[in-house]
């Protein structure tokens, strides 16, 4: 009798004190659910890219003390089911106590009830749509909504004389959409007159019938919303149509790539973008980062990975302040982010969405690089 | 009626509680992918092919979310009424083709389902490329397992009539059994409908419980992982194609370290079973034929 | 439904609109077309619905982006030398998902199974392989200029598309109407088991289909590759529903009939675009096919009947 209550108290006590101890040592689990595999991979590995680079430079110090975070990203290979499926992993097997992503805006309308329904907190690096922060008080973004950076861009353009526009989006990617529409209401209320609106696949290789119609009513300048390929095709196919420099093309956020510039070469020089980041920025953490991603995935950084970048570094300062690797305290925690990293200052508003908007600048395409547009 | 081990709100150990949130969206896929691999099921036991099984899951979904939000109505009339849509258009596709070879039903459901991507796309009643999120979540795990065997037993009993019988005759010989007197292209309208009604449930079903519905997940890959599902399961039983689903549902999930190998594998795995299985994974009849 | 603004302007339109929209429907046409001939050329002749057959267009683009980018050659060689290559993977392919089920005889839908879970394996470990950005040949492989007559523009690419389109055209249908090669084929294609007892050898046939039909995908791939300057693993794929299409609305296995179907579509699209509505142009495609499904489903220009069920 004796000995089996001995051993039992063995029992509940071994594991009791081990875990004590291993508290202390045990990497803090941070989940991510990312496009990895499928034709819209290049985003997902884009943002992990930024992901590890950041927490690598994490791990180094450590957060809380020293603990290490374990960053597990899973693949939702852009489909709904997969997503769900990884985050209710990641939340209920893993036990993360915060998640980064996902890669589209649509994915969050999936999965972003669930994990606010848990009470994770969950930070998009890459959902520019609108609504997306309404999901829910644990849904944040750092990406800046396109109706911060486009007013910032029409304005550059009008100053260049631009007086008419065109608008083509791509009519099946919800981040285009809500792109056009932004682009469209900031067209009105800065007075530019909308001439066409047309529409295209993401996955269309052929715009010519929508040019030649918008090639005949001489706008001053077209304003495209589409991730970067199409937006390549487009301006290609506008040079071959005889599209010169008197047209202005102005991008959306997806003609922020430096895949614009290899996909289309001099189709894309004179192609003006507003930016929440760019790679020449002069800054010194810029730099660092340009410098060690090159070094390390041996390409240019994009604007995705430097989201996520920043996004891994606002979310283990947020574990740092929140004292705790706690869902809860960490979400209180983000709202109180103020912070300055390679897309500059960062603040969340109340309603969890980048505060700041003075980072924007305007890029122009020269020989195949953005340079800042004088 | 339901299952306890499936209730979420009984008192379950709390570590079970967390394996059934953890996979509770896995476990009702199940159940909607067991069903739509009935919905394929039926078609291919007539000896027809439809690739526009996604397109009349996508028709239920967008119905049914629509009678939800807008006119409001309960599930329990949403639900059975989601298989309207679907089954209009089935008739509209399978009245002009299935007069011709299997080969053009199946182009034809691949245009459908383009053609809808294109509506949903363009209408503003569907939401466009954003779709429509906020959708309540009124499909319980219960239901979608009850859907599933009821659709099941319904099959099974379908398949061991007279019925059946000319089902199998049709797919082994059609020339042959509309000589013996089958009505054929009825059976093949038939299973048509009844295919689309079981892919209209089971997209309300869906649709209700993933609390968004976009226009990019009724296509073409759809179709063709709901094509896998049968033909790995087999088309013998009604119980071989869910059987499939099962396998094909579960696989990315574990396959998941693999990442970006894990596609290469799941075709790789179709491959195989179809050139050394050629009559599914559970290849047995439901009864035996004198040969 | 359509646009906002598409309306009002179709007053405005000057004859040099219609005559480039024309130029423009024409050459997307040709594209469609291209990339179709082969489709129809293997579904005529083995009655097998390959899904692989999107992925020799990619094979090819892809190792035209090889041949030009790292061995520096010029497209002149790099279209011919891509195209057989990607012949040759359409016979390995070929030969390890069908002869199987060819020699058993299977049922049509095993094969078309086993060239979806081919397809799908192929896509996927062309992307982890070659990652999934978007890709472009080396500049100046051709002149991007386009050539302006009479305010038409047009670029050599495009020309080149027309010329090539044009001639395997002609080349095929040469060897399937003028030669004892062909007459063996087309007996293959109306009954199989005959031309088995009649002395053909159906395995080899099968592998010169395949050869074939990888030769017209890879050459479509490395010259739509080239024009629209994007290559990347999914980019046949995107083109296998307009290529049902086609092969559907000009009769299948009927060459003539996808040339006449596809530069018909490709029209279409550009003046539905253009005149009506840019949203609308998707759907173009599969209301033809409905169309034509329901009022002359042997292909608008088939005479013989219909392979019926």
């Amino acid at each position: 009798m004796l000995r089996r209550t001995l051993l039992a108290t063995l029992l509940i006590a071994t594991p009791v004190l081990a875990q004590t101890s291993a508290v202390m040592a045990q990497p803090i689990p941070v989940g991510s659910v990312e496009i990895l595999s499928g034709p819209a991979a290049a985003y997902g590995i884009a943002i992990k890219s930024g992901m590890e680079l950041a927490l690598d430079e994490v791990n180094a110090k450590g957060v809380l003390g020293g603990r290490k975070i374990a960053l597990i990203v899973e693949d939702s290979a852009g489909q709904k089911d997969q997503g769900l499926n990884a985050a209710r992993k990641l939340i209920g097997r893993d036990k993360v106590i915060a998640i980064i992503g996902p890669t589209l805006s649509t994915e969050m309308f999936a999965i972003g009830p669930v994990v606010n329904e848990r009470k994770i907190p969950i930070i998009g690096t890459s959902t520019t749509a609108t609504g997306v922060t309404a999901i829910g008080d644990y849904v944040f973004r750092t990406s800046l909504p396109e109706s911060d950076v486009l007013p910032v861009t029409l304005k550059a353009a009008m100053a260049r004389g631009v007086k008419t526009i065109a608008l083509m989006y791509a009519n099946d990617e919800a981040f285009a959409k809500s792109g056009f529409e932004v682009m469209k209401a900031t067209a009105d209320k800065v007075g530019l007159k909308i001439v066409a609106i047309e529409t295209f696949g993401s996955k269309d290789s052929d715009f010519s019938a929508q040019l030649t119609k918008i090639k005949a009513l001489k706008p001053d300048a077209i304003g495209l919303s589409a991730l970067v390929e199409p937006t390549a095709g487009v301006l290609l196919q506008a040079r071959q149509l005889g599209f010169g420099k008197e047209t202005q093309f102005i991008g959306g956020n997806g003609a922020n790539s430096p895949k614009l510039g290899e996909i289309a070469g001099p189709a894309a020089d004179g192609l003006i973008v507003g930016s929440p980041w760019f790679i020449a920025k002069k800054d010194q953490v810029n730099a660092d980062f340009v410098a060690a991603f090159r070094a390390r995935f041996n390409k240019d950084p994009d604007q995705f990975a430097a989201q996520s970048y920043d996004a891994l570094k606002i979310l283990a300062a947020a574990i740092d302040r929140a004292g705790a690797a706690d869902s809860e305290k960490v979400r209180d925690a983000l709202l109180k982010t103020d912070y300055s990293g390679v897309m500059g200052a960062f603040q969340f508003t109340p309603g969890r969405d980048p505060a700041s908007t003075s980072g924007v600048v305007v890029l122009t395409m020269q020989g195949g690089k953005f340079v800042v547009l004088e | 009626m339901m299952p306890a081990w499936l209730a979420s709100d009984w008192t379950i150990p709390a570590g079970l509680d967390d394996f059934l949130w953890t996979y509770g969206h896995l476990i009702n896929s199940l159940g909607i992918n067991g069903l739509l691999a009935l919905s394929m099921y039926v078609v291919l036991a007539v000896g027809q092919l439809s690739l526009g099984q996604a397109a009349f899951m996508g028709l239920g979904a967008y119905s049914s979310v629509l009678m939800t939000l807008t006119l409001k109505l309960p599930f329990y009339v949403v639900l059975p009424a989601s298989c309207l849509v679907p089954v209009l258009f089935a008739l509209a596709v399978g009245v002009p083709t299935l007069r011709l070879s299997g080969v053009y039903l199946a182009i034809a459901t691949i245009g459908l389902g383009e053609v809808l991507r294109a509506l949903y796309l363009n209408v503003d009643v569907f939401g466009g490329a954003l779709g429509i999120n906020g959708i309540p979540e009124r499909a319980q795990t219960w239901m979608i397992f009850g859907m599933l065997i009821l659709a099941l037993l319904g099959l099974w009993l379908v398949g061991r009539s007279r019925i059946g019988r000319a089902m199998e005759a049709m797919r082994e010989d059609a020339t042959a059994a509309a000589v013996m007197g089958v009505n054929v292209p009825g059976y093949q309208l038939g299973a048509l409908v009844a295919s689309a009604v079981l892919a209209g449930i089971a997209g309300c079903l869906s649709a209700h419980q993933s609390s968004f519905i976009g226009p990019n997940e009724y296509g073409f890959e759809p179709a063709v992982t709901i094509l896998s599902f049968a033909l790995l399961g087999g088309i013998g039983t009604p119980v071989a194609p869910v059987v499939g689903a099962w396998i094909l549902t579960l696989l990315p999930e574990l396959l998941r370290g693999f990442s970006d190998l894990r596609l290469v594998f799941n075709g790789l795995i179709i491959v195989v079973a179809v050139l050394f299985l050629p009559h599914g994974l559970l290849g047995w009849r439901m009864r035996r034929r004198a040969a | 439904m359509h646009d906002l603004r598409a309306g009002p302007y179709l007053c405005l339109v000057p004859r040099t609109m219609l005559a480039q929209q024309l130029v423009n429907g024409v050459l997307l046409g040709a594209t469609y077309a291209l990339f179709a001939l082969g489709f129809t050329l293997t579904f005529g002749v083995l009655r097998v619905v390959n899904l692989t057959y999107g992925f020799y267009f990619t094979a090819g683009a892809f190792l035209a982006l090889w041949l030009t980018r790292h061995l520096g050659a010029p497209i002149w060689v790099a279209l011919p030398v891509a195209s057989v290559g990607a012949g040759l993977i359409a016979v390995v392919i070929d030969f390890l998902l069908l002869t199987r089920l060819r020699r058993k005889n299977a049922p049509e839908l095993a094969s078309l199974m086993v060239t979806i879970g081919g397809v799908l394996a192929l896509y996927a470990g062309m992307t982890a392989w070659v990652g999934p950005d978007v890709q472009r040949l080396p500049p100046g492989l051709i002149s991007a200029e386009a050539y302006d007559i009479a305010g038409l523009r047009i670029t050599q690419a495009q020309i080149l598309i027309l010329v090539a389109t044009a001639v395997l055209v002609a080349a095929l249908l040469f060897l399937l109407r003028g030669t004892r090669l062909g007459l063996a084929l087309r007996a293959m294609a109306e009954r199989p088991d005959a031309a088995g007892l009649m002395g053909i050898n159906t395995g080899r046939a099968a592998a010169l289909v395949s050869f074939l039909s990888g030769l017209l995908a890879g050459a479509g791939g490395v010259l739509i590759g080239l024009n629209f300057n994007a290559i990347q693993p999914f980019m046949g794929e995107s083109m296998m529903l307009r290529g049902f299409v086609v092969i559907i609305v000009g009769g299948l296995g009927d060459i003539r009939g996808a040339l006449i179907a596809g530069l018909l579509l490709g029209v279409l699209e550009v003046l539905t675009a253009g005149y009506l509505a840019s949203s609308l142009k998707e759907a173009v495609a599969f209301m033809i096919l409905v169309a034509v499904l329901w009022t002359r489903p042997q292909g608008l220009f088939g005479t013989s009947t219909v392979r019926r069920a």
